[in-house]
């Protein structure tokens, strides 16, 4: 691809933010103190499943210090989340454990700790439900009363004749995988701050990723008019899709807000984080796929049950993704997939980076290998031989146009070497697994638009308003790159805004990969107005016409003529300082031409696709079931990349996250109940665990992309899991259908299979 | 109980008056208004607490204040001199080391009383060093590259 | 955290106080295993004992073929200690990987002892090697094996009003060699969900005698007796590793837990075993 030569895209940009973040200046939420404050704690169910049959707040009232005690009684407005079935505080009955039962305002945490635990609540416990294939079954106890059989939503798409090809397959395989509770685990645990003015105006202080939305659903459970409802951010220290929701607790602290008339500070605990944040869903995959005797897929299935937990959140679309990628990951003539969104007494699961793809990527790629070896087919061939193409439309209707997908599988397959010197007893082996994602935006609802305003002032001070949330990804100086190159000034002269959605324009938030695409489309639309301005003020000033003019550098030059130019700056001033002056604003919505999906599930939702390939390499010990993974290589089709330096970060921080949920991670959920909330046992990589990553990208322009960029946030934490089940696979001929792959469950799986004749030292691929 | 201390933060002098269990995490934070060390979990396991006490990095959220009477604090305010960045901070942006940057101040003091010890640590010592500290975000990589450059050992990899 | 603190400068001064409060107070050192137990609600002591100001009990020093430790060495001091990477190395390396830094500066060998976690990895080279601690009250001061004062999971011979006041640890001789090997999953950080210490004294191509002793396998530290037999007198030519290490396995009691199910752990035990064998007779292998 040519590459034209840019003076900002494309070069290893710092964060605009990084000297204050590493100088401990960065003011996050915690951070925060409002004169008058108050501190709030929450008090939580202890029962998975349980009628409250009467709260008795008395005692809590009195403790000195102690400002406001609500219960559900004291909320107006409705219940909150996706379906709109789950009260900020539970009144009737709670279902699950860390249920919202009362909330306190104090002087201090210390007091409104106290003061939660004299509360007094009885509760008549009911019987819970744990699983969701359990939670189908009649007779099982019941959720929620609108859906006695717990299926809070069924997707299912079909295309092609699927038991035709089911039976006339040459080869079909079958497997059963299932998909843990794991959790984003911000360093940064949710936090907010209510404050009501006298005029009944209410500023939330939140780290969410979503402020728009956010400001609307939290209005909605106020009972307030949404006009009414300031989100403003602090720096966020990170998202990952946990912090894309309004969670109860939020709502009642603001209730609280009202009541005292003083601000009101919440802050998770980091056992709260772990044990009343949102996981990722747990899900059951039932998989089979077929291919005819050269390989080329001929059918795929897929019946899914999801363990929803006790509310609908972001949890229950997790389908719409996965869904995509049973359909429509390598080509395959005939799909089907069924997915069952199942409440059960287990905390909630929401969105968590790949939303529903690592899952459904994690049985897709299981299954290719697993077909490969069936067929005696190269992993790295029957995948070429399959692979998604540009200018391909697929079942769902989705419309690929740039597709990298090959070149990536290739480029991994190639990257990935087994080491020269081995250690005696271990095995040794590679594996592979592409992934498809959304890389141009997602609409998931009605509108996937981004507002933008860019300004220049008579200093020469560039300012981006944007409605994108940073949330530690590194775009808010990939915006900052792109109103910079557009405008042909040092990127030193452009600050971002994005922290107050009483100034900044309407962003649907920060998911699905999409604020580089859609953001950046938004500003660099603004952008180029801006200098169309710029321009036609200038042309006037120096008596040419726009067309003639271009800025580099930061100066306004006639085209092909030699000499200084004007500073830009010195436009503005002259323009500006004078009878009839004007200023230089411009402003800009950027809403893709995608499509929603129909009601059979059909549409082009993002305005383009991001596709690439992970390569694992693996040491087994046999002896113990010990994994350790030696190297990864993640290459990804991301369109041109706009920061190198932010691109990496993004594979090294999505590859550790991969590796977690293949190795490490899991939530351990029993009865309900987080048994390992906390640290020392809910296992992240440390710095001692990480391999090498090699992070690779074949960058060809896409023709939506803002300067050709793609998403990027979520897809490297996507097909890790995959490619490492793969690797295991080929290093001792065991299959793992279940995550994490501990040692544990490997050896279990290696004696049952036998110890002698089944464990081959890995070939090539 | 309450009782009188003296902290020297910074190599500044602070008298106050703190409970017997308060941490000196609670203290720094909520009292002498240093927010730039955070609070990850409260119980040692994540490292964005880390401060160093007499040049060693340690988990603030288990020091009670009183304890950390009579010793040189030093938190990552302290670290930039004469409105520059100390060259570990440097190096953090250069590498972009930083995204959320929530563990970054406490990644930063484990660095920095790392290399007080070691100035020129390998690479397996400087995960061997950082491996008390949590990051969700960068995956360590470019943490451990900014570190190694300034040890003086890096690849020129930025 | 609400408790009163108390801050004695002697030994004597610390156990009146421990005296005095009886079963309300607890001794504090490093508090990496106290503070985050108060913090969870799991004990409520109404006085901490400060032992940091007492410098009696800090401090580490060779003689008469035994490295003696003050309760408050840090495992941080115990990782860099000269003395001991000469004498003891393997608590050397054991401390390297307990925990992390930031703990490791705090915490201490007499907590570590006191805490008296199953899993605790200071336990089974100190019972392998055959250490003593030296316990201080009212009484007098008592010396009693690392091994014999570890009594269950949490629980230590330590009365309340008493004191661990010093650790003593024979130094490696001649023809000695021990080896302490961690299983956890990650490399760092976690809590060991096997460990596994072996001392061998080599002498005349035999095994002469040895000690194997298994920690996070049973309610405290359990020593491999029959394993221990089955090599005492072995040839170095022909160490029957498998065979030592299945009788270990067999000596372990582990419970099922988040961490880990038993079996796993038993069988964890066999093939640690055997590697720490083979490590402390080749001086190669496994390292963890």
């Amino acid at each position: 691809m040519e590459m034209p030569e840019f003076q900002v895209i494309g070069r290893p940009t710092t964060k605009l933010d990084a000297a204050d973040k590493a100088a401990g200046r960065a003011v996050y939420l915690d951070d925060l103190r409002r004169p008058g404050m108050l501190h709030a704690r929450v008090l939580r169910s202890p029962h998975a499943h349980a009628r409250i049959v009467a709260v008795d707040t008395a005692r809590a009232r009195a403790l000195p210090g102690v400002k406001a005690v609500i219960t559900a009684r004291d909320l107006p407005g409705r219940n909150i989340g996706f379906g709109l079935d789950n009260p900020p505080l539970k009144g009737e009955k709670v279902c699950s454990v860390g249920d919202e039962v009362a909330a306190v305002a104090a002087v201090d945490e210390d007091t409104a700790a106290a003061a939660c635990s004299l509360i007094e609540v009885v509760y008549e416990e009911l019987p819970a439900v744990f699983g969701p294939e359990e939670a189908m079954r009649p007779g099982a106890p019941v959720v929620h009363p609108e859906k006695p059989d717990n299926v809070s939503l069924h997707y299912h798409f079909a295309a092609g004749e699927v038991e035709r090809a089911l039976e006339t397959s040459h080869a079909v395989v079958e497997g059963r995988f299932q998909l843990p509770f794991v959790t984003p685990c911000c360093l940064e645990t949710h936090g907010v701050i209510a404050e009501f003015d006298l005029q009944g105006n209410l500023t939330v202080w939140s780290t969410t990723q979503v402020p728009f939305l956010y400001q609307k659903e939290l209005a909605d459970a106020l009972g307030l008019p949404g006009s009414r409802i300031r989100v403003v951010k602090a720096t966020i220290g990170g998202g990952f899709g946990s912090k894309l929701e309004l969670y109860p607790f939020e709502v009642a602290v603001a209730e609280l807000a009202r009541r005292t008339g003083r601000p009101v500070k919440m802050v998770h605990t980091r056992e709260e984080e772990f044990a009343a944040s949102r996981p990722r869903t747990p899900m059951v995959i039932d998989m089979r796929t077929g291919a005819d005797r050269e390989g080329r897929l001929t059918v795929r299935t897929a019946t899914c049950y999801m363990d929803n937990g006790a509310y609908n959140s972001w949890g229950a679309i997790n389908p719409l993704v996965g869904m995509q990628t049973v359909t429509s990951l390598y080509r395959v003539p005939c799909v089907r997939y069924d997915a069952f969104v199942v409440y059960t007494n287990n905390p909630y699961s929401g969105a968590m980076r790949g939303y529903g793809n690592p899952q459904a990527t994690f049985a897709v790629e299981s299954q290719m290998d697993m077909l490969a070896f069936e067929l005696g087919l190269d992993p790295l061939r029957l995948r070429l031989l399959n692979a998604n193409r540009p200018g391909e439309v697929t079942h769902q209707k989705m419309r690929i146009t740039t597709c990298g997908l090959a070149g990536c599988l290739e480029k991994a397959a190639a990257a990935a070497e087994l080491p020269a010197v081995r250690e005696e007893g271990k095995l040794y082996g590679v594996g592979l697994a592409g992934y498809l994602h959304v890389g141009g935006g997602a609409r998931v609802y009605r509108s996937d638009g981004c507002g933008a305003q860019v300004k220049i002032d008579d200093l020469g001070k560039v300012t981006l308003v944007t409605g994108a949330t940073e949330i530690g990804q590194g775009s808010e100086t990939v915006l900052a790159q792109i109103v910079a190159e557009t405008l042909g000034v040092p990127l030193s002269m452009v600050r971002v805004v994005n922290t107050d959605t009483d100034l900044t324009p309407w962003d649907v938030g920060t998911h699905a990969s999409r604020t580089t695409f859609i953001a950046g489309n938004a500003a660099l639309a603004a952008a180029r107005r801006a200098k169309g301005k710029l321009l036609a003020l200038a042309a006037e000033q120096l008596a040419v016409s726009p067309e003639e003019l271009e800025i580099t550098g930061g100066r306004v030059r006639v085209r092909g003529r030699e000499g200084p130019g004007v500073p830009y700056d010195r436009v503005v001033r002259a323009a500006h300082f004078r009878t009839g002056g004007a200023v230089i604003q411009a402003a800009a919505y950027y809403d893709p031409p995608t499509e929603r999906q129909d009601e059979n599930y059909a549409g082009n939702i993002s305005a383009a696709y991001s596709f690439g390939a992970q390569a694992a390499v693996v040491a087994v010990d046999p002896a113990t079931g010990r994994v350790e993974v030696l190297k990864v290589v993640s290459v990804h089709d991301a369109g041109r990349i706009l920061n190198p330096l932010a691109a990496r970060g993004q594979v090294e921080g999505g590859v550790s996250m991969g590796l977690g949920y293949a190795l490490t991670e899991r939530l351990v959920v029993e009865q309900g109940r987080v048994l390992n909330p906390g640290f020392l046992d809910y296992r992240l990589m440390t710095t001692a665990d990480m391999p090498p990553v090699e992070a690779v990208f074949l960058e060809e322009a896409d023709p939506q992309g803002p300067f050709g960029a793609k998403g990027l946030g979520e897809p490297p934490a996507v097909p890790t899991a995959a490619a490492v089940a793969n690797a295991v696979y080929r290093a001792c001929g065991v299959r793992v259908f279940e995550l994490p792959v501990t040692p544990e469950r490997l050896l279990a799986a290696i004696r049952a299979r036998g110890t002698s004749g089944g464990l081959r030292q890995a070939t090539t691929m | 109980m309450r009782r009188d201390i003296t902290l020297v933060v910074n190599g500044e002098e602070h008298r106050v008056t703190v409970a017997d269990g308060e941490t000196l995490l609670a203290v720094l934070r909520d009292r002498l208004n240093l927010t730039g060390t955070k609070r990850g979990c409260d119980q040692g396991d994540c490292g964005a607490c880390t401060v160093l006490l007499d040049g060693r990095p340690v988990a603030s959220c288990l020091v009670l204040a009183a304890d950390a009477q009579g010793k040189t604090i030093t938190t990552v305010e302290g670290l930039a001199a004469g409105g520059r960045l100390h060259p570990v901070q440097e190096a953090f942006v250069r590498h972009f080391a930083t995204q959320c940057g929530f563990c970054t101040p406490g990644m930063v003091m484990a660095a920095v009383g790392l290399l007080g010890e070691n100035p020129h640590p390998t690479e397996d010592e400087v995960r061997e060093a950082l491996a008390g500290n949590l990051c969700r975000c960068t995956g360590y990589g470019a943490i451990v590259r900014a570190v190694l450059d300034v040890a003086g050992r890096g690849d020129g990899d930025a | 955290m609400d408790f009163t603190l108390y801050d004695p400068v002697s030994i004597s001064e610390a156990l009146d106080l421990l005296r005095r409060h009886g079963d309300g107070a607890l001794p504090l050192a490093g508090g990496t295993d106290l503070l985050v137990r108060i913090k969870k609600g799991l004990v409520r002591p109404r006085v901490l004992v400060n032992l940091k100001g007492i410098a009696a009990l800090d401090g580490m020093r060779m003689e008469g073929g035994r490295v003696s430790l003050g309760p408050l060495v840090t495992l941080a001091a115990v990782a860099k200690s000269p003395v001991l990477r000469e004498h003891v190395p393997v608590l050397v390396e054991t401390a390297g990987r307990m925990a992390s830094v930031q703990i490791r500066n705090l915490a201490t060998v007499g907590g570590n002892i006191g805490n008296a976690s199953p899993a605790a990895d200071l336990g089974p080279p100190l019972a392998a090697l055959d250490a003593a601690v030296q316990v201080s009250g009212a009484g007098g001061v008592r010396e009693a094996k690392v091994a014999d004062f570890l009594t269950g999971p949490g629980v230590c011979a330590r009365a309340p009003d008493e004191l661990i006041t010093g650790v003593s640890v024979p130094a490696c001789g001649p023809g000695e060699r021990a080896v302490y090997l961690k299983y956890s999953l990650r490399r760092a950080h976690d809590i060991a969900l096997v460990g596994v210490a072996v001392w061998l004294r080599l002498a005349d191509g035999i095994i002469e005698d040895c000690r194997i002793a298994l920690g996070a396998v049973g309610p405290t530290v359990v020593r491999a007796r029959e394993a221990e037999n089955a090599l005492r007198g072995a040839s170095v030519a022909g160490v029957p590793l498998a065979e030592a290490g299945e009788l270990a396995a067999a000596a372990a009691r582990p419970i099922d837990d988040v961490r880990a199910k038993a079996a796993y752990r038993r069988e964890i035990t066999r093939v640690l075993v055997a590697r720490a064998l083979a490590r402390a007779l080749t001086g190669k292998g496994e390292a963890h």
